[in-house]
């Protein structure tokens, strides 16, 4: 399993916005509106080529989701942890899902590895158009207001959830590229001793300086 | 004080009587005489709390509105001081979210005629570490 980068992703947003379906619909292009979780897998992964400067890197992704476990107890910084990208999914048929995503982002800059971390703004459920709440331009402006890229998604038919996966992967290739300051890599934080950082760490020195 | 034999029956009683409670939100209230206003401990989801207040506290800040329950297996124990040891092993769901398995133990301390929960320790089955 080799790998230039090794690369987290936080699919954040309210209870039944589409985050499992989201992940699922990219990782194996299907729809289950039913979703199963595995013994052992609560996260998804995915291998890509990631182009830059005319040179390939693979990337190995992994996309986590919350499974619902912010209904029990709030999302602590442990879990945001590592967590180097995040889709904000917003449910375009829910008034409320879309409300809730200021608090997201407050969350997000509270816990995530600095106060602006990259993030994509994702519309789901674009398919339900007759049953759509909140229009488009709505969403565009809040999403400039906060500047975040902004898309319309649909974990059912597939439209823009890959791109809005490779929005986020560029946004935070290109982080890493232009990082100045080290201490703004997200997996420069926690714990250093982490088997899957020690990976990234000895990847990345070996392929590429950051400093 | 001596091994309370009817401890099967105590802790498929008590679990049935709980969660009756629990998973209806006009009753959900009510859990407040399950729990001793100090002696009582609870761990819910790695957050420690003392005391009925706290736990209700805990409790009532719970959102979703619905939860389905099917309770896979409850081993219990007699202690030593006429207490139970329950263990529960489940599944829930709460509103439309997906369903999780989840476990809690139960600590029930014998008072006068009846029980108080000195300790409850919940968790889902969630593996959200790698």
């Amino acid at each position: 399993m080799e790998y230039d980068y090794l690369i987290k992703f936080l699919a954040l947003g309210d209870s039944g916005v589409g985050k499992t379906s989201f992940l699922y619909q990219y990782t194996d292009g299907l729809f289950n509106s039913r979703f199963i979780s595995t013994v052992g897998i609560d996260f998804r992964e995915k291998r890509l080529i990631y182009q830059s400067k005319g040179r390939n890197y693979r990337v190995h992704l992994q996309l986590w989701d919350t499974a619902g476990q912010e209904r029990f107890r709030s999302l602590t910084t442990a879990f945001y942890r590592d967590a180097m990208g995040f889709l904000l999914l917003f449910d375009l048929t829910n008034e409320r899902s879309f409300l809730e995503i200021r608090n997201w982002i407050e969350q997000l800059r509270v816990h995530a590895y600095c106060d602006t971390p990259d993030i994509v703004l994702c519309g789901n459920k674009a398919d339900l158009e007759e049953r759509r709440v909140v229009s488009e331009w709505r969403a565009r402006e809040f999403a400039e207001l906060n500047r975040l890229p902004y898309l319309e998604t649909s974990a059912a038919t597939g439209q823009n959830v890959s791109r809005a996966i490779e929005t986020l992967l560029e946004k935070v290739m290109f982080r890493m590229e232009t990082a100045v300051d080290m201490a703004m890599q997200p997996h420069r934080r926690g714990n250093p001793n982490e088997p899957s950082n020690i990976d990234l760490y000895a990847k990345q020195s070996a392929q590429q300086c950051l400093c | 004080m001596a091994l309370n034999l009817q401890y099967e029956a105590i802790g498929k009683g008590f679990v049935q009587q709980y969660y009756a409670m629990f998973d209806d939100p006009s009753q959900r209230q009510n859990l407040v005489n399950m729990y001793n206003v100090e002696l009582s401990f609870m761990t819910f989801e790695g957050t420690q709390l003392q005391g009925a207040p706290k736990i209700m506290e805990k409790l009532n800040s719970l959102t979703f509105q619905k939860i389905n329950r099917i309770i896979t297996a409850v081993d219990s124990q007699p202690m030593f001081d006429g207490g139970v040891l329950i263990n529960v092993l489940g599944r829930l769901q709460a509103d439309e979210d997906p369903p999780h398995a989840y476990s809690q133990v139960f600590v029930l301390k014998p008072l006068g005629n009846s029980f108080f929960v000195q300790h409850d320790i919940f968790r889902l089955g969630i593996h959200d570490t790698a």
